[in-house]
């Protein structure tokens, strides 16, 4: 059991990075981006091409975090301008078309371009105990840099003028911009940084066992429920949510099974919205 | 004489007459299809059926979504409990093909109702009301695996007690779906004209004026809910006999839901013909793109893309705007003769 | 310092305000009056950028503001607080303070000083300005304004919600900052605690300007007293 709870923190760790970045977009602008889920694979192949090619896994790393950030504002500084010029409901239903498309558009040209694309790091070494539990060391790592990226973006939304100015935009629009706060700007930033955010995940995921070209509207799907179980537009509630739900799913597939843990998952977003749609730690 | 007597009458009949008047040019249209284009390919034909239900579906959505914003992610699943509970229906008992219609029909209503009433109970918005339907989606899907002696499971169900005649590859099913179709949208017509469209069109603007205005923005939220999941319900179960032979694909979320919206949103939320328009296009483009499967999904989201960045309310709308806009532009060259006559 | 000159705005295509001129000289304290719906709120958000300009022009010292969103203006010297306050509901005070001087670092002494001017702010700087009384979100509005170090500062009814005599003491530190030397641009309902900070004043009415003069000629101005003062 320790075991499972154990391989449901490191897979919660990851969902909660990705809850992070979609629950961003979503407190910032009202846009939920359906096209999350391929962006990850975008970078995942990305990062196995540059394998292919012969160079080190860091560089594959780093230049497949790249992509996702370039995916990113291409779509931002296309696709959104017109959902941002919207507002209220009209924007969420454009936001949520647009981004379905581009979600196919970017998983069809994937699949299509390599149907047995994947992304697998390979870690060599011995499995390490933690807790008495026998761990890989694609485990370690993917767990490793997921607490430090979520350290890092602790800093920044804590402590740094910008990340102040984040959430400020995120709380009171106007307010922002009345302190000189452009909210444009942030939101093509922010956008920039979930997709940062989806590389990171893409890489920390595929350590831990590869990552195929078709996994991109399941990981939608798992961010979307962090999201709203954590409380859209809580930066921190995502990230509980994730690991609690990363938990509940480790446990869930291995006690029940596969297909019955999705919708799980999915009972939970659905109990939430509910019972209490503030989320975890919305507002 | 008369004229004069029965004048307002005569006009306001006139005037209905010119809103029903896409209804009949539309089932003018499919009446003549099949021995224009079919040839006599049951393949074809079962195309078309298809085409047929997906705009059966999408007038039952439209209704639903188009008209009070619910997004219902459960049309397959709807479908579903139309189609397996008049499927389950017939091979269980010995009732007669209508009655499992009808009880399909009815099921779907009061699931449909019944999740609309609990998204207006909690009050939830568009996001929300779509993750409950997801998961209620899911989760019938699930049902159906999971109960393998009623349902089949994956392997499906073969629906005795069909006649032969209305088999989804032939003339009769493709009849029997296209009147069923041209019977949703006079329905869907006249509910637009009466005082439940004004009431849809209020709710639609502004909820909280409506509400003051007295419109029970609830009631009428769960009045469409069920009318339109009753469409998809009727579909389903219709679907069930005339295919003969259901599984849990036929239904599910990525086959049906999909589709729906983007074939609705496409064709035109909240219009009449939406639906029509975008079950005929993307049949066609379906057939042109059988090629291959990836390449489709990424035309369906450069389909997508395009059509919300440029023609935000759907093909339909564009048309009507662009139309309105050309006659305007000739009406103001002619004086209003009408006025002279009266 | 500000030159507003054949000013329009609205909402929706509809002119709320037209022909709007207005001036306020450095270290003035200019008052706009009007009854509610008059348009003071609308040329408040024109001139700091929250609404578009349909006609004319906002000028702060010779640099022309009429195309400028409201985050650079903003960056330019004017500070607007208005009433709805727009606070950051889930920072602390502090926070919000410090959020005030955007972009660039906060000021240790610009924040003590607007500590002095509102104790009261500093007794609960660690407080979520969500959880403030409605004349402690007022300071604290009035704080984050004041921590940009502007030229201008825009005030859109501060008085709203207030307590009489909290509404006293606002004005009583408003006067205290003009003292300073800080620009003044004030939208009031209640004349007469506005006129005694009031070197000049403008009457709004159905979106065009009424009357203006001195906060004496208005004050003795038939018109104005019998709308604002309820005297014969």
């Amino acid at each position: 059991m320790k075991a499972v709870v154990l391989d449901g923190i490191v897979l919660g760790l990851a969902f909660g990075l990705l809850g992070v970045g979609m629950t961003l977009v979503y407190g910032l602008g009202g846009v939920i981006n359906l096209a999350y889920g391929q962006i990850v694979i975008a970078a995942a192949i990305v990062a196995s091409l540059v394998i292919e090619r012969g160079e080190s896994q860091a560089v594959a790393a780093g230049v497949g975090v790249l992509a996702a950030v370039g995916l990113s504002v291409l779509l931002d500084l296309t696709l959104m301008r017109p959902v941002y010029r919207q507002h209220g409901e009209e924007r969420t239903l454009l936001g949520l078309l647009l981004t379905l498309g581009a979600a196919f558009v970017i998983g069809g040209l994937l699949a299509w371009r390599y149907p047995a694309g994947a992304l697998y790091i390979y870690v060599g070494g011995d499995p390490i105990s933690v807790i008495g539990v026998p761990m890989s060391v694609g485990s370690i790592w993917a767990s490793a840099i997921a607490l430090v990226v979520a350290a890092v973006l602790l800093v920044f939304f804590g402590a740094t003028t910008f990340g102040r100015g984040v959430r400020s935009v995120i709380q009171d629009e106007t307010g922002a911009r009345l302190v000189g706060i452009n909210p444009s700007f942030v939101r093509t930033v922010i956008f920039a940084l979930s997709g940062a955010l989806a590389g990171v995940v893409a890489i920390a995921q595929s350590m831990t066992g590869p990552l195929t070209v078709n996994a991109g509207f399941e990981l939608t799907t798992f961010a979307l429920i962090v999201t709203v179980v954590g409380g859209l537009g809580s930066v921190a509630g995502a990230f509980l949510a994730g690991v609690l739900l990363g938990v509940v799913n480790a446990l869930s597939a291995h006690y029940i099974g596969q297909y019955i843990t999705t919708i799980v998952l999915l009972g939970a977003a659905a109990l939430t919205i509910l019972i209490r749609p503030r989320g975890l730690l919305g507002r | 004489m008369t004229e004069t007597r029965t004048a307002g009458g005569s006009r306001r009949l006139g005037s209905m007459g010119w809103a029903f008047l896409p209804i009949v040019v539309t089932a003018a249209f499919l009446a003549v299809l099949p021995p224009v284009w079919f040839g006599d390919s049951p393949y074809t034909t079962s195309l078309a059926v298809q085409a047929l239900v997906f705009a059966s579906y999408g007038v039952g959505f439209n209704l639903i979504f188009g008209s009070t914003n619910q997004l219902f992610l459960c049309v397959g699943a709807l479908a579903g409990v139309g189609g397996y509970g008049a499927g389950i229906l017939a091979n269980e008992s010995s009732l007669p093909m209508a009655a499992g219609v009808a009880v399909g029909t009815a099921s779907a209503a009061i699931v449909g109702g019944l999740l609309s009433w609990i998204a207006v109970r909690r009050s939830l918005g568009i996001i929300f009301t779509g993750i409950v339907t997801l998961v209620f989606s899911l989760g019938f899907a699930n049902l159906l695996l999971g109960q393998r002696d009623l349902t089949g499971s994956e392997t499906g169900l073969i629906v005795d007690g069909v006649p032969a005649e209305l088999a989804d590859d032939s003339v009769g099913g493709y009849y029997l779906f296209a009147g069923l179709l041209v019977a949703f949208l006079i329905v869907f017509r006249a509910l637009q004209l009466s005082h439940v469209g004004w009431a849809f069109r209020a709710l639609r603007d502004d909820e909280v004026a409506a509400e003051l205005a007295g419109v029970n923005v609830s009631r009428y939220r769960i009045y469409a809910a069920t009318v339109g999941s009753a469409m998809i319900g009727l579909t389903g179960a219709l679907l069930a006999y005339s295919a003969g032979f259901i599984s849990p694909a036929t239904y599910s979320f990525d086959r049906v839901d999909v589709r729906v919206l983007v074939m609705v949103a496409f064709g035109g939320l909240g219009t009449l013909l939406g639906p029509v328009i975008g079950a005929g296009v993307f049949a066609i483009l379906d057939e042109q793109l059988t090629a291959s499967l990836e390449l489709r999904e990424v035309l369906y989201g450069a389909f997508v893309i395009t059509i919300f960045l440029f023609f935000r309310r759907g093909v339909v709308q564009a048309f009507v705007s662009f139309f309105d806009r050309f006659v305007r532009s000739g009406r103001r060259t002619q004086p209003n003769v009408q006025s002279s006559r009266e | 310092m500000l030159e507003v000159a054949g000013l329009a705005a609205g909402y929706l295509g509809e002119r709320v305000i037209d022909g709007i001129d207005i001036e306020v000289r450095t270290g003035e304290a200019v008052v706009v009056f009007g009854s509610n719906g008059a348009g003071k709120t609308t040329l408040f958000r024109a001139i700091a950028g929250l609404l578009p300009r349909m006609a004319g022009r906002v000028v702060l010292d010779g640099k022309d503001l009429t195309r400028s969103p409201a985050h650079r203006i903003s960056r330019t010297g004017i500070a607007y607080v208005p009433a709805e306050r727009h606070l950051f509901p889930a920072m602390t005070v502090k926070s919000n303070l410090v959020l005030g001087a955007y972009p660039r670092r906060a000021d240790r002494d610009t924040l003590a000083l607007v500590y002095d001017l509102f104790p009261r702010l500093r007794e609960r700087h660690r407080q979520h300005a969500g959880t403030l009384s409605g004349g402690e979100q007022q300071m604290l509005a009035v704080g984050r304004a004041l921590m940009a170090k502007p030229r201008l500062l825009m005030l859109d009814e501060p008085t709203t919600g207030l307590a009489p005599k909290i509404a006293q003491a606002a004005f009583e530190a408003l006067a205290g900052l003009k003292e300073g030397g800080m620009t003044l641009l004030i939208a009031e309902q209640q004349v007469p605690l506005a006129l005694s900070v009031a070197d000049r004043g403008y009457v709004l009415e159905n979106g065009r300007i009424r009357l203006e003069g001195t906060s004496d000629q208005l004050a003795h101005n038939p018109e104005v007293r019998r709308a604002y003062l309820g005297v014969a």
